[in-house]
């Protein structure tokens, strides 16, 4: 069972699984020493992570105002205790004062055990940066987060969900391990549905050479979002666009982010250049999916490995554009029912998304409530950065870490008369949000917000 | 690793209860699998949601989308998860023989 | 033992707190910063990021926010210090006479030296109450007392007992000390000549209190003191600015395409006439 010392873990990988991504696991006894070696080359890396050890304060603003803390109330949880996981051991080897002074300020040796620590208490987090929003310094632990999990890859440990979404994306490229033909018959059947039950005839070219446009969905739109990727079809559709999907990037998120940022991050952006590169492509627009737009809009100018000719943009971005333009007849009626949005944490603390999101919403819906918080305020859904863990005991936790959201859109009353929507428009949301908005009995359908703007579209 | 022995071969499975090795189902392995999720019986409109599942992974080497799959068997979601309780992708998934779907799903 | 505190201590002290310094900015200057991590919605130009960060840093901002009782500990007891430190200075340069020297405010050298002492004395007390809140805090909150180090809560006290020093030499005038002979006492180790009023070390207050800011300074760049600078090292990575790229895609003529009726069946559209 994953726990270690009454912590709660993800399952690992097993070392076969670690080195088809390229990663050789490190033997126990070598772990804590190794675990030394690579903090050293980090830090002289990474300023993001040295100032954010070396300059909290330990004010405690960021308890209250983590979703983790609070659906969990574990002290290990509050995002300045998260970050002293790894502080303790900054302290202890990498300054003079923990070397001095030790345990009075805090420092301590390496161990298994702490590393055993970092794999639980990393894995909890979400990354969704609301501690960085609030914190008065702005201290990143998002960043402290992201070099726990790169120091944990190193070591060998990676959850198995992380693993196996990193091996398919080498093998398919994408998470779910989809290959061309089934990427090609997913998409028959979504025109054959959005003939039905829209009257619309919509294509989804794929690999088509010199499209204007390579759109990247998210993988997990052809299991189980089909609105999303039926309503990037017909948006594309709708405005004319000599668009396609590249089926060897089929991929709009990169776990690489989330737990390894260079071997597996930069491939994938590799990837991607390649892609709209032999397309021969003007433009990438990217799908629903949060960490993954920010690992585009980003990451992939500092991660590429050529000049990026693309312009990277988001399709809510042209969306929200052409609305503001005019150029999109929309009936809003045609999303009677009450809606509220949760905001994806990265679109809104990292990719600057949110006014987009609003100008989409308004435009076509007809009651539209705001939750408290919203925007660069929201709480993550609990699922953020890829711990979407279904064994019985992480998938308890995540049922806690969904509890402020549960509660947030509970006080939006949408979900009163059960058919309520909870637009969501990321693919972790959706994954997370579809199993707890039955978990927290929210009365509420879960969908994606391109999903909503192409039931409004009036085609005639 | 956990294990499933159906008529005497060990079938090995992943921490979700998943097969390794799809290669090995037959349809005593279905029912094995069926034991432990707690259905009793698997009945027609099991099979055919398993059968279809099984096809539709020889050819694209993937599940097909829910959607999908509600459609072709003619089964409402709902319906899928009052035949398999743990829902298509944990429950049916797993008695058809498929692996773990990975990634954001 | 005065000698090495009085003469020899204040030299060994600003050497090692401003090397210390130093070498701490140093270690943050070296790491890059590798990825653009600038938290949206980001400023779009340096006017909007000076006053980003400039409300954090002079407001807190972020603290007003999410948590107004901190926000007003804190606020109350960073103005306080700011303006002892910067009483000290003027105080003792100009002998308590500066507000004389503000032209057109007609004030007479006395009511100066009284108006000082008077703000001296309310920034004090101000400073004191403030530490004790914080320290209060820290130890009754629930989320901060989980967070806490044993190092967190004895800077409190050490701040503490140093400022509840200098409040005593202020509101009890046979502890205090005379400005002047600690304006030339500065002076003459500034001159680096061998400094005159030793006899102000007699004072025990005194004493405690120039030898407590003396280790402090010393120990201050191992400290968590030093978010003084982290504070703005820390915002210079994640409040940049940063422009997002014009949206648009190319050869998209929406108006066009409606009209050319692209994804209509084309039964309906020539029932519609298209």
């Amino acid at each position: 069972m994953p726990e270690y010392k009454g912590m709660v873990q993800p399952v690992r990988a097993t070392p076969d699984e670690m080195r088809k991504i390229f990663a050789e696991p490190v033997p126990d006894e070598q772990k804590p020493e190794k675990a030394i070696e690579y903090l050293d080359e980090i830090r002289k890396k990474f300023r993001s992570f040295v100032v954010a050890m070396e300059s909290c304060v330990k004010c405690g603003q960021c308890a209250e105002n983590c979703h983790t803390y609070l659906g969990t109330r574990d002290p290990n949880n509050i995002p300045a205790n998260r970050a002293e996981l790894i502080r303790k051991i900054y302290r202890r080897y990498f300054t003079l004062e923990g070397r001095w002074f030790g345990k009075l300020v805090g420092a301590e040796d390496i161990s298994l055990d702490v590393i055993e620590q970092w794999y639980s208490y990393f894995y909890q987090c979400s990354q969704c940066r609301r501690c960085a929003h609030v914190c008065p310094f702005g201290i990143d632990t998002c960043e402290v987060t992201f070099i726990g999990r790169q120091l944990l890859h190193w070591l060998g440990i990676t959850p198995k969900l992380h693993a196996a979404v990193g091996g398919a994306m080498e093998k398919v490229g994408n998470h779910t391990g989809l290959p061309k033909p089934g990427i090609v018959d997913t998409l028959e059947f979504m025109s054959e549905e959005i003939m039905d039950e829209f009257g619309v005839e919509v294509e989804f070219p794929v690999d088509k050479p010199d499209s204007d446009i390579i759109y990247i969905p998210s993988s997990a739109d052809f299991l189980l979002n089909p609105y999303t990727l039926m309503g990037a079809g017909m948006f594309f559709t709708y405005i004319g666009a000599n668009w396609c999907i590249p089926s060897n990037v089929t991929e709009a998120g990169n776990f690489g982010l989330l737990f390894d940022q260079y071997y597996t991050q930069r491939g994938n952006v590799n990837r991607l250049l390649n892609a709209a590169h032999e397309l021969n492509a003007k433009k990438i627009v990217w799908g629903e999916c949060g960490h993954g737009w920010r690992a585009a809009k980003m990451y992939v100018p500092s991660l590429a490995d050529r000049p990026v000719r693309w312009p990277l943009t988001h399709v809510h971005d042209e969306a929200a554009e052409l609305i503001r333009r005019g150029e999109l007849k929309l009936n809003p009626e045609n999303n009677p029912e009450p809606v509220t949005l949760h905001d994806p944490c990265n679109y809104v603390r990292a990719c600057g998304l949110n006014d987009n999101m609003r100008t989409i919403m308004n435009a076509v819906t007809v009651d539209f409530r705001e939750m408290n918080p919203h925007g660069v305020d929201n709480f993550c859904c609990g699922g953020g950065s890829g711990i979407l863990f279904d064994d019985p005991e992480m998938y308890q936790r995540r049922i806690q870490l969904s509890q402020k959201k549960a509660d947030q859109v509970r006080a939006t009353g949408v979900g009163k008369d059960g058919n309520g929507i909870l637009c969501a428009p990321c693919s972790i949301c959706k994954a997370q949000l579809y199993p707890m908005v039955e978990e927290h009995e929210l009365g509420v359908h879960v969908h994606g917000l391109i999903d909503l703007l192409a039931k409004a579209l009036v085609w005639k | 690793m956990p294990c499933l022995t159906v008529n005497g071969v060990d079938i090995e499975l992943d921490e979700d209860g998943f097969m390794i090795d799809p290669d090995l189902w037959n349809e005593d392995v279905a029912r094995a699998f069926a034991d432990s999720e707690g259905i009793s019986e698997l009945n027609e409109d099991h099979w055919k949601v398993i059968n279809y599942l099984r096809d539709y992974f020889k050819q694209y080497h993937i599940a097909p989308m829910v959607r999908k799959l509600c459609q072709e068997t003619s089964c409402s979601l709902k319906y899928i998860y009052d035949l398999f309780p743990s829902g298509p992708a944990k429950g049916a998934c797993k008695l058809a023989g498929l692996p773990k779907p990975t990634g954001c799903v | 033992m005065k000698l090495l505190i009085g003469q020899i201590l204040p030299y060994i002290t600003v050497t090692l707190f401003t090397l210390g310094v130093l070498y701490r900015l140093g270690r943050w200057v070296g790491p890059r910063i590798v990825h653009n991590i600038t938290l949206s919605p980001w400023p779009k130009t340096n006017t909007e990021v000076a006053i980003r960060v400039g409300s954090e840093a002079f407001l807190f901002r972020n603290l007003f926010r999410f948590d107004k009782a901190l926000w007003f500990g804190a606020i109350m007891m960073h103005l306080a210090l700011l303006n002892i430190i910067g009483g000290h200075v003027v105080g003792f340069g100009f002998l308590g006479e500066q507000f004389a020297l503000i032209p057109g405010l007609g004030i007479s050298p006395e009511l100066s030296t009284e108006m000082s002492d008077m703000l001296g004395t309310v920034f004090g007390i101000l400073l004191f109450v403030a530490l004790l809140y914080l320290l209060f805090r820290r130890l009754t909150l629930t989320p901060v007392k989980l967070v806490s180090k044993p190092s967190d809560n004895l800077w409190l006290i050490y701040l503490i007992v140093l400022v509840g020093v200098g409040n005593i030499m202020r509101l009890f005038h046979d502890f205090g000390v005379g400005y002047e002979q600690v304006r030339d006492y500065i002076v003459a180790l500034a001159l680096f000549q061998p400094v005159t009023h030793m006899e102000l070390l007699n004072n025990g207050f005194f004493l405690t209190h120039y030898l407590l800011v003396q280790i402090l300074l010393i120990v201050f760049p191992y400290s968590k003191l030093m978010h003084l600078f982290g504070m703005f090292a820390e915002r210079w990575i994640v409040n940049r600015v940063y422009k997002d790229p014009a949206p648009g895609m190319p050869n998209i003529d929406v108006a066009a395409a409606r009209r050319a009726g692209i994804g209509i069946p084309s039964d309906d559209a020539a029932e519609e006439g298209v």
